[in-house]
């Protein structure tokens, strides 16, 4: 179910992209995109009634259960700070942008 | 010593140079000087980092592959920094994580690492270009480049989900052995190669390059079109070559694209009228050709390609950004008699165009020669046709443009070239030329190339 | 002994010693080329003849090299005139922008084409192939037109990449790169492709129609000297290679059984029969004596392709005699042309004329040099066209036959015209001051190359022998020839009585010369026309528009292939600018677009 929800949200990102032309708008797509490939990456490692991946003084391994993967979440953690990184540069050139076009519609702005 | 100092030192430097703000430039060209030498003395291994064995924990991979991308990368990279180093000071600091994330690239075993290093060059990339002043340029190489490293990551995960690993020996390894059917594959990997596309300059996925390297500056051009050309050729060649399993309807695909990347490109550079341009769009056909070379599985001879193309797109780029920075443009017509009183950087200039045209006496004759005759042998006609048609129309463009930079009797531009950039060109163009001539160690460097086999290495 | 290899290096090093000596002093570095060219010319047509050049290599890596008749043949006729041509290097060098980069690239070229010439290895033969291309593509420029060195390398390399082509289906046929085995070991179809790419290669060097839109503009565009070795030199590499495809591997296609001939035959004649007539017409309208020969040099190689395709020995031999006896008439001629424009800086009919008042041995020249190229009598060009309209004719290709004959008749018509226009006439006041002989060492080459037009049309025996050889060597039978007499299939043909005969006539009329009354020179402005006196004296000159009446007849046609090739460059253009025009706006989205299409497509074709 999880996996839907992910995909739907990197649609709904590229169909932000697809349609906007706005620069802010354009980074409220991306990170929606991002926001779904994060989702979707946790999801992969979802096992449904699995426990967390740590060793406990009530770990028993002679009762059949099983982890959640442990590495995607992992894996997030590096995804969302680089997607962070991202924006914060999408920002500050949007900064740029407007100081030399006065504007975020890039339409507006013309071609070279 | 480790060949993970390649990646860290950068890194740790680029903190330090934040430290001493005056200093940042001399650290970034003893740093990068220190990296080519340096490549002297690692031992070929393979490194396991943090303890954890090569499928589980990340690997960095030091073979006879990533050698070469790490001596032409760190020392294209070096003349890079020494020709720019004064005039972009307030660059410094970036450039020395642009240099530890392509480091990274070409080391790294590991297809998440290889995310995270496509990352960090990349945000150093964007940060580089934005000396070209043109921000929503940049802003599109933003878009691009996380949109493709965005699929890539889905792509990614996917496979990690079917295979459960993300090494790229034991991911080729699991594939091989699982014995799945190529198509179920084929969707994850496209993903993935639309990310690395992206980067790679593919012809639909490219619409950044034209903003960014047509307004490049002597920085930005020679280190986007040749430096990072260079070692995201590797990447993809180490990718393709021997991780990703292509099935016939993505094989088909994929060839279609290249084909058409490499037919777009030569006819765009065709109808361009500035010289910056041409060099971008015959890049972009290069670049198509590179990965079309590594999808037929020549690892050699695209290996060879690669370094031919970034020395010779050094070149061209540094002579030709430097004269539109100094002059304001780069219509060709306002640059007409360029060389004229620049003889030097003139010759360096035509040797570069003239290898990038396979002519010979150049290297480019020699690896292009080596890998039509490689298409021959497996029996394709069509590839090479129309490699041949569009290096017609290629030479024809590079043959008009040289012939108006070298004739012109009045109203020469004026364009001063300083010392290091003219000895810079020069020795590139002469070890262009010496490779042109003096092939056999090529030779023999393609066919050990060819006998890798990455998968081995990666597992040792 | 010489070894073909040392000989190779000395000439690439020649031409790099030429640049340093040429930055300077531009004179003294064209003169090393005189030397070089020199030395290279006597050695390989010394030792060739006596069979001891050495063929193997110790310095340089993957070239072969073997002496064979038909690569000995190229390589004496070429290396001479490039020794010849090199002469005139002193004297133009001060002109060029680049000259001790000119020295260079000359020598640098010779020693290309020697490399394709003699060596064994069809690799190699590609590389020295396009290494003349290049070196060669440089010295264009220097003349008048920028656009020339482009569209010569434009239609080279298509030559060149169609020769790559072939060669590559040849070695996934043999496995060897090696020219004879290679070219044994293809058959059926693969022969039929191989032999259309040489085709193609040998006619874009040879200019011929439908890629013969370079060579007017290199050779009237380049430097003087430039022009001369292109038409006699370069240009005959198409020449060679239109041995190996048209003599050395078979015909393809439906025979005739009537005449023996196959269908591609009869394509490839009738295309040298259009270069011929394409070449003829274009020549007539000319107003550039340059151009002009430069078109007559296209409808030249029109005959050597007509006469390789026909492969009977008459023919055969014919061609490769056509090929000797056209590249000293128009080196000959160009360098005749060459030596006028350096006094006047002017090749246009229209502002020359009596030149022969001041320049009688240039004058004689290019007589004797044109007379040669009208196919007349005692010259070697008469030889030639026997022999070609010989076998034409004995095949009973009748039209083929006619554009021969026209382009013949033709060149009587063209080159006549700078004869008059340039050298008789009335002298024009602009060039009265200063035009004087041209000096000792540019006669030198032009009087040899004179000596050797007749020579060749009087005793074409000694070199009719050595193409015997050759003949041998591609598997034709030789000619039938005596100590004086050609044997055509027609009749025998006596050349030295011809040309006796030819001499008696000369002879009375130099007698009636001397002996009658002297003519009277007058000035331009000594004339009348209805009465009135004349003002303006360029108007007398009669060489303008000489033949409008029969340009009328074809002047809409005459720009076909120019602009065939014109608008497929448009094509190109337009197809790059709509590629950019869709793919590369400041627009994010046209990627994203593009992505979602090929995923579209990849899932579309994996549910199916």
């Amino acid at each position: 179910m999880l996996q839907y929800v992910a995909i739907v949200l990197i649609m709904l990102g590229l169909y932000g992209l697809l349609t906007q032309r706005n620069i802010i708008k354009i980074i409220v797509s991306l990170n929606i995109l991002e926001i779904g490939v994060n989702l979707f990456i946790v999801s992969v490692g979802f096992v449904d009634g699995g426990l967390a991946p740590i060793f406990t003084s009530t770990y028993n391994s002679s009762v059949d259960f099983s982890f959640v993967d442990p590495l995607p979440q992992a894996l997030v953690l590096t995804a969302i700070v680089i997607g962070v990184g991202t924006t914060a540069l999408g920002l500050a050139l949007a900064k740029n942008i407007y100081q030399k076009y006065g504007t975020f519609e890039i339409d507006e702005m013309g071609e070279e | 010593m480790s060949a993970i100092l390649l990646i860290v030192v950068p890194l740790l430097a680029a903190f330090i140079s934040i430290l001493f703000k005056k200093a940042s430039p001399y650290i970034l060209l003893i740093v990068s000087f220190a990296s080519v030498i340096v490549l002297g003395y690692i031992e070929l291994e393979v490194i396991t980092i943090g303890g954890f064995a090569s499928p589980y924990g990340i690997n960095l991979v030091f073979d006879q592959y990533s050698l070469i991308g790490l001596y032409i990368v760190n020392t294209l990279f070096f003349l890079v920094v020494a020709i720019n180093c004064v005039k972009f000071k307030e660059m410094s600091t970036i450039l020395l994580i642009a240099l530890a994330g392509l480091n990274g690239l070409l080391l790294t075993g590991d297809l998440f690492n290889l995310f995270v290093f496509i990352e960090i060059s990349g945000i150093a990339a964007y940060l580089i270009t934005a000396t070209n002043k043109n921000p929503l340029a940049t802003f599109n190489y933003l878009v691009a480049g996380t949109v493709g490293s965005s699929l890539y990551l889905v792509g990614l995960i996917i496979l990690y989900a079917m295979f459960g690993t993300l090494n790229m020996a034991d991911m080729a390894n699991e594939i091989a052995v699982s014995g799945v059917d190529a198509s179920l594959v084929a969707f994850p990997f496209l993903l993935m190669f639309i990310g690395l596309g992206v980067e790679a300059k593919l012809l639909p996925f490219n619409s950044w390059v034209k903003g960014i390297l047509a307004s490049s500056n002597k920085l930005t051009g020679p280190i986007i079109a040749s430096v990072y050309a260079a070692t995201i050729g590797f990447v993809v060649g180490r990718l393709l070559t021997s991780v990703f399993v292509f099935s016939d309807t993505l094989g088909l695909v994929i060839t279609i694209i290249l084909l058409a990347s490499i037919i777009a490109g030569e006819a765009m550079a065709f109808s361009s009228n500035k010289v910056r341009e041409i060099l971008l769009f015959s890049s972009i056909a290069q670049a198509g050709l590179v990965v079309l070379v590594f999808l037929q599985g020549f690892i050699g001879w695209g290996v060879f390609l690669v370094v031919a193309n970034a020395a010779g797109k050094f070149i061209l780029f540094t002579v030709t950004n430097h004269a539109s920075d100094e002059l304001g443009t780069d219509e060709v017509n306002d640059l007409k008699g360029l060389f004229v009183n620049n003889k030097i950087v003139g010759l360096a200039f035509t040797v570069a165009s003239l290898s990038a045209i396979g002519l010979p006496v150049f290297l480019g004759f020699v690896v292009k020669m080596n890998i039509l005759g490689d298409l021959f042998a497996e029996g394709n006609l069509f590839i090479p046709a129309v490699i041949l048609i569009t290096s017609v129309v290629e030479g024809i463009y590079f043959v008009r443009l040289l012939i108006k930079l070298w004739y012109k009797e009045h109203d020469l531009p004026v364009v001063q070239y300083d010392f290091i950039i003219k000895y810079v060109v020069v020795i590139l163009a002469i070890l262009i030329m010496v490779f042109g001539v003096y092939t056999a160690p090529i030779e023999t460097e393609a066919n050990d190339l060819d006998l890798i086999s990455f998968v081995e290495g990666g597992n040792l | 002994m010489a070894s073909i290899e040392l000989i190779i290096v000395f000439t690439a090093l020649a031409g790099v010693l030429s640049y340093f000596v040429g930055r300077l002093n531009k004179v003294a570095g064209s003169v090393v080329t005189i030397l070089a060219s020199m030395f290279v010319f006597v050695s390989v047509a010394y030792f060739g003849y006596n069979n001891e050049l050495i063929h193997s290599t110790e310095f340089l890596p993957y070239v072969t090299f073997s002496v064979t008749y038909l690569g000995l043949f190229f390589a004496i006729l070429v290396t001479f005139i490039f020794a010849m041509v090199s002469f005139f290097n002193p004297f133009f060098v001060e002109k060029y922008k680049y000259p001790a980069l000119y020295s260079m690239l000359y020598l640098l070229s010779l020693a290309g084409v020697l490399g394709v010439f003699f060596t064994n290895n069809f690799m190699s033969l590609f590389f020295f192939f396009e290494f003349v291309v290049w070196t060669s593509l440089f010295l264009i420029p220097m003349g008048r037109s920028k656009r020339a060195a482009s569209s010569y390398y434009a239609f080279s390399t298509v030559g060149s990449f169609a020769l790559l082509f072939a060669i590559f289906i040849m070695r996934e046929a043999s496995g060897t790169f090696n020219i004879v085995s290679s070219m044994a070991s293809v058959n059926g179809t693969e022969a039929a492709i191989v032999s259309a790419l040489l085709a193609v290669a040998a006619f874009a060097k040879l200019g011929a129609f439908p890629l013969n839109v370079w060579l007017p503009r290199v050779l009237g565009n380049s430097p003087d000297a430039i022009s001369a070795v292109f038409s006699g030199g370069l240009e005959k590499l198409g020449a060679f290679v239109a041995v190996l495809a048209l003599v050395k591997l078979a015909p393809f296609g439906y025979v005739v059984d009537a005449t023996g001939l196959a269908a591609s035959q009869y394509v490839i004649a009738a295309l040298g029969a259009l270069t011929i007539v394409f070449g003829t017409l274009m020549a007539i309208r000319q107003d550039d004596a340059k151009k002009l020969l430069a078109y007559s040099s296209m409808s030249n190689g029109g005959y050597i392709l007509v006469a390789l395709t026909i492969a009977s020995s008459a023919s055969v031999s014919g061609g490769l005699y056509h090929v000797v006896a056209h590249a000293l008439a128009s080196t000959a001629a160009f360098l005749a042309i060459g030596a006028v424009s350096r006094i006047t800086g002017t090749t246009k009919m229209s502002e020359l004329g009596g030149m022969i008042h001041k320049m009688p041995v240039t004058y004689l020249v290019y007589l004797i040099a044109i007379i040669s190229m009208a196919g007349i009598p005692p010259m070697g060009g008469f030889i030639s066209k026997w022999l070609i309209f010989q076998a034409v004719i004995d095949k009973g290709m009748i039209l083929v036959a006619v554009a021969v004959f026209f382009g013949s008749i033709g060149s009587f018509l063209y080159v006549f015209r700078p004869l008059a226009a340039l050298f008789l006439g009335q002298e024009l006041p602009q060039h009265r001051e200063v035009s004087k002989e041209a000096p000792f060492f540019m006669l030198v080459p032009m009087v040899i190359l004179s000596g050797l037009i007749i020579y060749t049309g009087v005793l074409p025996n000694f070199f009719l022998g050595f193409i015997n050889n050759v003949l041998t060597e591609v598997g034709v039978t030789p000619l039938v020839i005596g100590s004086y007499t050609v044997t055509g299939t027609n009749g025998v043909l006596q050349p030295a009585l011809i040309a006796s005969v030819f001499g008696v006539g000369v002879l009375i009329a130099f007698i009636i010369f001397i002996v009658l009354k002297k003519s009277r020179k007058v000035g331009l402005m000594d004339t009348y026309t209805a009465g009135n006196f004349i003002y303006t004296e360029e108007l007398m000159h009669y060489s303008l528009d000489f033949y409008a009446p029969l340009e009328r007849l074809y002047e809409k046609y005459i720009n076909i292939t120019k602009d065939f090739y014109k608008r497929l460059e448009n094509k190109v253009v337009d197809l790059g600018r709509l590629m950019k025009y869709y793919f590369f706006t400041n627009k994010p989205e046209i990627m994203v677009l593009w992505i979602i299409i090929i995923m579209g497509i990849i899932l579309w074709g994996d549910i199916l």
